[in-house]
């Protein structure tokens, strides 16, 4: 699993097994649970005032107010239509599904609901990728804090598009690591040469951000992508958009998992060594041991 | 192992080894019954410390074996030309010394300068087969070069896959 998945797994698999459960007649039971995602995104699958069959999934996105002042909600209603409800309290956006009249593409459904987080974060990018494609400059910078500390920006220009992210390297070792990776990012145009450019800087805000708040820091790393109208053009933005937003964690994420992988090695090696080492202590030379049996002869004197 | 261009400096370290770990069971002089290895002793009038020797392969790499009547102290300093070098490394000896109980020979901390250090004593030295200490320790340094490189290649080796596929997705 080298790409991460953009859709939520267990949102999907509840919501099919729930569809499955009511086609094939059984009693709709109650749910209530809560899921966790990247970017502190939380979702929540729950009845609707105790009614089994309507079951209501919502998420909760700590930037969605950022959000919304780049269209989010127009964007969902395009994409969700007559799926919206009633936000429930304490999170941004909900959406019903009704087990009592399965539609005849509840597996669309289903997977459009798993999409929820992605959906939610592409209004800003599709706004953006508008702009540049009518060629119009000068509008603002959009800035989105997708989480605490870490910010993303997206700039228009009339022949691109530029996303910058600042991630934070909690470990100082990541941020070494974190060089290895983004190098590559780098020239990762060999791989295929209409990959958009890449650039990092480490500690401060790359040229663009100059004169903003952008925060700078001993650990705190920039990643700008430069995207052109072939990324953003409309049959390959959804593509841009779905690999885009995701970056922050799928670099993190190897970071991680090359950490995981050095450990797991140092491990096997350690206990190789200590193996050998063992050997050079000799073995404690086993002497038999001989129990003593002790022999009684009786002798009966015959009278 | 013919092949190597470690090998030089692995023999000198070897030869070298063969000759200060003539130790014996010394109680300390100062203290009465104790027995201490006299080479953690810090003390300028300790006249049972032998002339510290090192051995050096580059500016990055060298041993340093200093040898008294009752214990020797080794410490190596492993190769780190960059960072990634200095975090992986870092990241095994952090592991190695944690483990230090297990390994019995190994300083829970190296010596200013040094990657790493080990402490033999002659409870050691009669403990285990001097032979095959020695050979562990030679073993030891050209597996640990050979393991932290290698780790340094999957590193980047990781890194331009998760980068290539990345960008191959992005048209």
């Amino acid at each position: 699993m080298i790409l991460l998945e953009i859709n939520n797994r267990i949102v999907e698999e509840t919501l099919t097994l729930k569809f499955k459960n009511a086609l094939a007649g059984h009693k709709p039971e109650s749910i209530d649970i809560t899921i966790a995602d990247f970017d502190g995104v939380l979702f929540h699958i729950s009845n609707v005032g105790g009614d089994k069959t309507k079951v209501r999934t919502s998420i909760s996105l700590k930037f969605y107010k950022e959000l919304q002042e780049h269209g989010a909600d127009e964007l969902l209603k395009k994409e969700y239509g007559s799926l919206l409800t009633q936000v429930e309290d304490g999170y941004n956006v909900s959406v019903l599904i009704d087990l009592e009249n399965v539609p005849q593409n509840w597996e669309e459904i289903v997977k459009k609901i798993g999409l929820l987080k992605r959906n939610c974060f592409a209004s800003v990018f599709e706004k953006y990728f508008d702009f540049q494609e009518r060629g119009e400059e000068g509008h603002k910078r959009a800035v989105i804090n997708y989480r605490n500390d870490e910010t993303m920006y997206v700039e228009a220009k009339a022949d691109r598009v530029t996303v910058v992210f600042s991630t934070i390297f909690k470990d100082e070792d990541d941020i070494v690591i974190g060089k290895v990776f983004m190098q590559e990012f780098k020239e990762g145009r060999r791989a295929s040469h209409t990959a958009p450019q890449v650039l990092f800087s480490h500690r401060e805000p790359p040229l663009e951000l100059q004169n903003t708040d952008a925060r700078v820091g001993e650990n705190i790393g920039y990643i700008t992508f430069v995207l052109f109208p072939r990324h953003t053009n409309r049959t390959t933005r959804d593509n841009t958009i779905n690999l885009i937003h995701i970056f922050r964690d799928y670099l993190h994420y190897h970071i991680k998992c090359s950490k995981a992988y050095i450990h797991s090695r140092m491990r096997a090696k350690t206990s190789d060594f200590l193996k050998v080492l063992n050997r050079a202590r000799p073995e404690p030379k086993n002497v038999e041991k001989k129990t003593i049996t002790l022999v009684y002869v009786v002798f009966f004197h015959q009278t | 192992m013919a092949a190597n261009p470690l090998q030089p400096y692995l023999n000198a370290i070897r030869r070298t080894l063969e000759a200060a770990l003539c130790i014996r069971n010394f109680p300390s002089e100062d203290v009465e019954r104790h027995n201490k290895p006299e080479i953690e002793v810090q003390d300028s009038t300790n006249n049972l410390i032998g002339k510290p020797l090192i051995i050096s392969r580059s500016p990055l790499e060298r041993t340093l074996i200093e040898s008294s009547i009752n214990s020797v102290r080794i410490s190596v300093k492993i190769k780190q030309v960059d960072d990634v070098d200095a975090v992986i490394t870092k990241m095994y000896m952090r592991f190695l010394t944690q483990r230090a109980d297990q390994f019995r020979i190994l300083r829970r901390k190296p010596i200013e300068g040094y990657t790493i250090s080990f402490l033999i004593t002659s409870i050691h030295c009669e403990e285990m087969i001097l032979s095959k200490l020695i050979d562990w320790i030679i073993q030891f340094m050209y597996d640990i070069d050979k393991e932290l490189s290698d780790m340094k290649i999957t590193l980047s080796k990781r890194a331009r896959v998760v980068a290539e596929e990345y960008m191959k997705q992005l048209l």
